[in-house]
């Protein structure tokens, strides 16, 4: 970029560039999995920095289409420019729905972790009533979304309660002195404490079988869903809890979190979108499961005794996993186990974006988006399709009825966890 | 995290380096700055189209030109990435798009003359197999097919303008437009929007007929703005060629070129699938010096900064856009070594008033060795395990020339060569 000021740019971690800084060089459009697969969609060029100048802080000038974002950032990790596209939209979108008053969806995508507790607390029930087509139609008719999309299935055990049980000293200062090398704070996420406990209880297995402690400080959703539901306020609630929460860790204490979305929302949205106080330095101790993993090898630190786990796996990097720019450490780690094979696939989005492909009128341009990983997914034919995010995992299955896993799945396994 | 040798870019230097890498057993991580402003430019690759700039006589034989040209500018851009280095990278090139499923034409040995958008004939060394049929080399008329509501080919320019300088006779160049189904005026629409449509099977076969019944006359070939397809380089193409009934040539159009768009998607998809790590949106911007040698990269991450820690390095930007160099109002610097490259007195001292003269600003860029390494003043390498590829070399305009593509081939592979002798 073109700027006055080349001495104090070079040494900012992610400088946001201005919407001045866009060069209108298109970029952005040509990736944009909603533009490829839909033509009422104008693109992020047009949406992010060329509508941001008519945009005023009194009005929101919802320009039609935008709503079809489903916040994949893709744009953003192309612009060579560093222009925060999806920024611009998402705080658009935002304003568009406080201008035009939330539906009913809104506050119920948004608030998933509510939603989450009662599912789980009814778990039998709210699973029955998921898989029910009398109850989906109704859902469809009534809240909005789409009749077709598999919802995931609730646990009544979460995480939370597991940890506790099965962890009985206190949450906060566990570490054994002079023992163990580090200790962590594992930020589970909604999806490991009420849909796939399964996958926190294979975080802390490989994170203790490395002698680390690894402790569960009191949490809140990451926010993600409110803020693709348009509900910036009340992801910046959540966010500011978890943030208080999390900078009263002692400074030694990392964080990890194994949800690729949640994991970005703490080192990146909070402190950029959500700015909020103080959200800098939670970011900057925030890693990603197996980036965290990988780091351990880099550092000797890593037991790589590794039992030898047959298979052959196909990797789907997540659309917010390239976001963290840290490249893909799952691939790294896995090809450090014997009998991995592992192949990748590059079709871009899986088209899903968390809540966006749940809803009624986005289901069809969600698939269709997905169709091309579906076809590769397809025509591999592996035993399983790993992707860091859980959303991904579920839009993979349902357009491919292939079987998913996370990553950090195989390296439990490598350590003989069942 | 550590590498063996990691290779920074989105361009054709970035791939041809990252690639060589890859061929040669060695464990390349590519750095993705995001897409450089290159991509939408590259429709074909040229090596040599012009020997200088005052000649209007297209080079016919570029790999002939590109010898002559090393023999009398020794300082060239080419010249220190060496003619073989240009063999090897474009051999290296021709074969990977093959394995990625391209089918494209041409080689070293001998351009081809295609018409522009413009209508003006440009020599070009490997292109799209759907753009062969335009060769003007070739006898059969043309008729050039634009859309109606699409204004970034204008058929009746391109065919007054090449028939001035191609076949003279009236006759043997033409214009048509037809209609797109569902792309109606007053609907904004780029190339990508109808490429997407062409990708539909009753679309294409709809275009095909009408053009069919506006061409009218046997033994044309039709010249159509490159729109067939966002994906593939052939699969609409050829069904599409098919049921028009006569030859049909692609034309690169203004940017976003879909030309360029299949090239490096696919190259790079490609590249990832066959085991290359790419890391995304992390811009590079600092190195870490000790005894000569580079030890480190830092990243822009999400929430921190991340080191890269490599044996070597090939640095394979191209511009400003993609963060190669750093323009600020009187001084360019790179954000590497923090050098200044070049000092203007006034910024306007970069371009020249004429858009057709070579620009200034274009040949700024990171002095190199004989070895690819970045020099300062004093003439030694900054770091001995540096070398740059693409466009951020000094002196290296490929614009007039016509020789993006073989300089970006040439040096590319050099630099990774020189990266794993480091
Ligand atoms: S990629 Fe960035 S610079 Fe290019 S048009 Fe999009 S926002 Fe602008
Ligand atoms: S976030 Fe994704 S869907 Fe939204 S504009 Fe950017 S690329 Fe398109």
């Amino acid at each position: 970029m073109i700027t006055d000021e080349i001495g104090t740019l070079s040494d900012t971690v992610e400088e946001a560039a201005p919407v001045e800084a866009c060069t209108k060089c298109t970029a952005c459009n040509t990736v944009c999995p909603v533009a490829r697969s839909t033509d009422i969609f104008r693109g992020p060029k047009f949406l992010g920095p060329e509508s941001e100048r008519y945009r005023s802080q009194a009005e929101a000038a919802v320009t039609a289409g935008l709503d079809l974002c489903s916040g994949c950032k893709l744009c953003e990790v192309t612009c060579p420019s560093q222009v925060t596209i999806q920024e611009y939209i998402r705080r658009a979108q935002n304003k568009g729905a406080e201008e035009r008053g939330r539906t009913l969806r809104d506050w119920v995508l948004g608030h998933t972790r509510l939603l989450s507790r009662f599912g789980s607390m009814t778990a039998p029930l709210a699973n029955f009533g998921n898989r029910n087509p009398l109850v989906r139609l109704a859902m469809e008719k009534v809240i909005g979304i789409h009749r077709k999309r598999p919802l995931p299935r609730y646990q009544w055990l979460t995480f939370e309660r597991w940890f506790k049980r099965n962890r009985s000293l206190p949450l906060v200062g566990r570490a054994r002195e002079g023992v163990s090398r580090r200790t962590v704070a594992y930020f589970y996420g909604c999806w490991v404490n009420y849909n796939e406990r399964r996958l926190g209880e294979m975080v802390v297995h490989i994170l203790e079988r490395n002698g680390i402690d690894v402790i569960v400080p009191k949490q809140q959703c990451c926010g993600i869903p409110a803020v693709v539901n348009s509900n910036i306020d009340l992801a910046r609630k959540y966010g500011a809890e978890n943030v208080r929460r999390l900078s009263g860790l002692p400074a030694n204490v990392d964080i990890i979190a194994s949800s690729t979305s949640c994991g970005l929302m703490l080192k990146h949205d909070y402190s950029h979108l959500l700015e909020i106080p103080g959200a800098e330095p939670v970011g900057a101790r925030t890693y990603d499961i197996c980036e965290y993993l990988w780091m351990l090898y880099e550092a000797g630190e890593l037991d790589i005794a590794f039992q030898p786990v047959e298979t052959r796996l196909l990797y789907h990097a997540p659309c917010h996993l390239k976001s963290h720019g840290m490249g893909y450490p799952a691939t790294r780690l896995l090809r450090l186990i014997p009998g991995v094979h592992l192949d990748e696939v590059d079709e871009g989005c899986c088209g899903i974006s968390g809540t966006f492909g749940v809803k009624v009128e986005k289901y069809d341009l969600s698939m269709k988006i997905g169709s091309r990983l579906f076809e590769a997914v397809k025509a591999a034919g592996t035993d399983s399709v790993l992707a860091d995010c859980e959303t991904c995992r579920l839009q993979v299955e349902h357009g491919t009825g292939a079987k998913s896993a996370h990553p950090v799945e195989i390296v439990a396994r490598a350590y003989g966890y069942r | 995290m550590k590498a063996d040798i990691a290779v920074v870019g989105s361009g054709l230097a970035a791939l041809v380096a990252t690639r060589t890498l890859q061929q040669a057993g060695r464990n390349a991580l590519l750095i993705w700055p995001g897409l450089s402003s290159l991509y939408f430019t590259y429709a074909t690759v040229d090596v040599l189209g012009y020997s200088d700039l005052t000649t209007t006589q297209p080079v016919d034989q570029p790999e002939a030109g590109v010898a002559k040209l090393i023999e009398d500018h020794p300082e060239h851009p080419y010249a220190l990435a060496g003619l073989d280095a240009l063999r090897s990278g474009t051999a290296l090139l021709t074969e990977w798009l093959r394995d990625a499923g391209f089918t494209w034409q041409g080689s070293l040995a001998r351009n081809l003359l295609l018409p522009t958008a413009i209508g003006t004939p440009k020599p070009s060394c490997l292109v799209p197999a759907s753009m062969a049929a335009g060769d003007l080399r070739r006898t059969e008329p043309i008729v050039f097919c634009g859309f109606h509501g699409y204004e970034d080919f204008v058929p009746e320019l391109a065919a007054a303008n090449l028939s001035r300088s191609w076949g003279g006779d009236d006759q043997s160049v033409r214009a048509i437009r037809v209609s797109l189904p569902g792309f109606e005026p007053g609907r904004l629409f780029t190339s990508i929007d109808i490429a997407r449509s062409f990708e539909d099977v009753a679309f294409r076969r709809e275009v095909a007929g009408r053009i069919r019944r506006e061409a009218a006359v046997d033994g044309v070939r039709i010249g159509m703005p490159a729109v067939l397809g966002l994906t593939h380089d052939m699969e609409v193409y050829s069904s599409f060629a098919a049921e028009v009934g006569h030859p049909v040539f692609e034309i690169p159009t203004l940017p976003p070129s879909v030309l360029g768009l299949r090239l490096f998607d696919r190259l790079r998809k490609h590249i990832q699938e066959s085991g290359v790590e790419m890391v995304w949106a992390a811009p590079a911007h600092a190195a870490e010096l000790s005894d000569g040698q580079c030890r480190r990269i830092l990243l822009k991450s999400a929430g921190r900064e991340q080191p890269i820690d490599a044996r070597a390095y090939v640095l394979a930007l191209e511009d400003t856009v993609d963060g190669a160099l750093r323009a600020g109002v009187h001084e360019v610097i790179d954000p590497f070594f923090h050098q200044a490259l070049a000092h203007h007195a006034v910024p306007t001292d970069r371009t020249d008033e004429s858009l057709f003269k070579p620009q200034p600003f274009a040949s700024v860029g990171y002095r190199v060795s004989n070895r690819l390494q970045p020099i300062g003043d004093d003439g030694r390498p900054l770091a001995g395990n540096v070398f740059v590829a693409g466009g951020a070399i000094a002196g290296y305009d490929p614009v007039g020339s016509k020789s993006r593509g073989g300089l970006a081939i040439a040096t590319g592979y050099r630099a990774a060569r020189e990266a794993m002798a480091a």
